[in-house]
């Protein structure tokens, strides 16, 4: 289970350009469930999600992980975790390039002491699912911004994490793409109990959650449960 | 663990040809720089080294005399002066000077053929034909360096005219020639007796160009020197003051090099620097990304640790097998006229060359080290920085 309480963040504070992208916002994900975090574009998302994800330190709050304050432990700590745990699924989808699209997927895999073409079986399975089993020797230069994202969510699930943490996900795909990504992520929740924070704007994505977070200015100003 | 490494190392591999104008430049310019700097110091130290054993075949003790401050030929009766001081095993005299062939100047050296001291090693040196002994006291012969021989194209029972400085034309017979291109001792050099180099150098009977002195191998030198100096009008060089002065020599020389090639490297390295701005903000949004995938920043720092390591030291190795090549194959042109300070070099001179463990370590330093500042410190430095933040950055 993840819970932010009074999550806090403020960008440059105490300059002139101090900017508070995040206030006093309480989160909570159990295992296994799907939450959507709702609002228009610079309400705060990314932010709250990127904190939430360990690889954004906020101003001020706890991010508690299993009842341990995460926010508390050294950046070794949060990244051995986020290495185990957690897959990110970027807005900007931020593909290396130089390399195919097998290569991005198995990179994250490269800082564990494993064999990463023992993940390869893994990688092509699910570019299999997603549809773009032909690009996996394509460099990403060369794929569509739908491919680029099927791709990205490969590699946020090759290592099979226990937490999907994808900002805006469909932002940039066409509607087919966008159905299969929303079919994907019930699946992994209800198929294999992962847990899947999606931060968007779209209310289509946004009904498969369990619980819709919707933020204002940086604030949480409702919360809706199924 | 190995297995990481191992990943992370060929992922380093890969970086190198991702940032491929950031190698091609580092490549280019820190190749081109240690070439420059490694011949520069190969050559320093080939010198030096030759010098050093070029004074291994001197005299314990070399005794001048000074008359009016500058030196002058010495009479022969300090001879027995010298050899009466304790712990002088032998005192042999000597007459040298120059001869100018063509426009060239050889070193001839006249020796008392009669002792049986012979200058240390000489004798093993020859490439064709023998060393003089005392049979050869007064007969007109020689024997010839390399360079000469190069020169003239001598060979053993040839003979060769010089010309004193009255004009006089004197007739020598080759009868060996020291072998070593590349020793500076024996390049140009011309061995004759005692009595011919007087001949030829028309110096009177009761004087010769210094004294070579010898000491009992249980006397410290510096005692014996010391007692020599107490003589009126007398300089003394021992050994280890000869090295001393050649290795200033050469030292200063190569220093005005070494200081340039270093301002050079220090530009080089601002390339490099530049080089890591350019690659600094894909590099930025990599290590971030990377971070927020789990690389821990010991991992980010492992990565670029490889990638300035491969790249230093491939480019310094290569700067230095150039550097040898331009200096040992192609004789240093341009550098070998400055550090020797000749500018009568002939053709056939070989340039010295030595790879000394300190310059080869000095090398792969100044390339190495500031290569690895210029690409890990920003690596760290963007490590250390939430990878939300270094992503940011990157693309705003």
């Amino acid at each position: 289970m993840i819970e932010a309480t009074k999550l806090t963040k403020i960008y440059k504070k105490g300059t002139p350009h101090e900017v508070v992208a995040a206030s006093d916002v309480n989160i909570k994900v159990d295992d296994g469930a799907i939450v959507a975090l709702r609002g228009p574009s610079g309400c705060g998302k990314t932010t709250v999600l990127s904190m939430l994800g360990l690889i954004l330190t906020p101003t001020e709050g706890k991010i508690l992980i299993d009842e341990e304050d995460a926010t508390a432990y050294s950046d070794y700590w949060k990244t051995l975790y986020r290495r185990q745990n957690i897959g990110f699924i970027f807005q900007h989808i931020n593909l290396l390039p130089g390399y195919t699209a097998l290569e991005n997927v198995l990179i994250p895999l490269l800082c564990r002491d494993e064999d990463v073409s023992r993940y390869k079986s893994r990688a092509l399975e699910l570019f299999q699912r997603l549809n773009v089993i032909k690009r996996g020797d394509s460099p990403v230069e060369q794929l569509s911004g739908g491919e680029q994202q099927r791709v990205a969510i490969v590699r946020a699930l090759v290592k099979d994490p226990k937490v999907i943490l994808a900002d805006e996900p469909t932002v940039f795909v066409d509607e087919e793409t966008h159905d299969l990504i929303r079919e994907m992520f019930v699946e992994l929740n209800r198929e294999e109990g992962k847990s899947v924070v999606v931060s968007t704007h779209d209310p289509e994505l946004a009904s498969i959650a369990e619980k819709v977070y919707r933020l204002t200015a940086g604030k949480v100003t409702s919360v809706t449960s199924k | 663990m190995l297995r990481k490494h191992k990943n992370l190392f060929f992922y380093s591999l890969d970086c190198l040809k991702k940032y491929k104008m950031r190698t091609i430049v580092v490549f280019v310019v820190f190749t081109f720089a240690v070439a420059m700097l490694s011949s520069v110091l190969f050559v320093k130290d080939g010198l030096e080294r030759e010098a050093a054993l070029s004074v291994v075949k001197a005299p314990d003790i070399t005794v001048q005399y000074l008359k009016a401050g500058r030196i002058a030929s010495i009479p022969l009766d300090y001879s027995e002066k010298v050899t009466h001081l304790d712990g002088v095993v032998e005192v042999r005299p000597r007459i040298w000077g120059y001869v100018g062939v063509g426009a060239y100047t050889f070193t001839v050296v006249g020796l008392d053929l009669s002792s049986d001291r012979l200058p240390t090693g000489l004798e093993s040196e020859m490439d064709e034909g023998r060393f003089l002994s005392a049979y050869d006291a007064g007969s007109g012969r020689v024997v010839v360096g390399p360079l000469l021989a190069g020169m003239l194209q001598l060979h053993v029972n040839d003979t060769v005219v010089f010309l004193s400085e009255s004009a006089k034309a004197h007739t020598f017979a080759v009868v060996g020639i020291f072998s070593g291109e590349s020793s500076i001792y024996t390049a140009d050099l011309i061995v004759m007796s005692i009595q011919d180099a007087r001949n030829f150098f028309e110096i009177p009977q009761e004087y010769v160009t210094d004294l070579m002195v010898y000491v009992d191998p249980e006397a410290p030198i510096d005692n014996v020197a010391a007692k020599i100096v107490t003589l009126p009008n007398t300089r003394v060089l021992t050994q280890d003051l000869l090295i001393r002065g050649f290795k200033t020599a050469y030292a200063a020389r190569g220093g005005i090099f070494t200081t340039i090639w270093t301002i050079l490297l220090a530009a080089v390295t601002l390339i490099a620097f530049s080089q890591a701005i350019i690659v600094g903000v894909q590099s930025r949004f990599e290590v971030g990304l990377l971070k927020t995938f789990g690389f821990t920043t010991l991992d980010i720092i492992e990565i670029r640790l490889i990638e300035s390591l491969i790249l230093g030291v491939f480019t310094a190795s290569l700067g230095m097998i150039i550097g040898v090549v331009y200096s040992a194959f192609f004789n240093a042109p341009g550098l070998s006229q400055i550090l020797l300070g000749w500018a009568f070099l002939p053709s056939e001179f070989k340039m010295p060359t030595h790879m000394s463990y300190i310059s080869i370590f000095s090398i792969y330093t100044v390339t190495v080290i500031p290569l690895l500042f210029a690409t890990i410190v920003p690596a760290w430095l963007n490590a250390i920085t939430d990878p939300d933040l270094a992503m940011r950055r990157a693309t705003a």
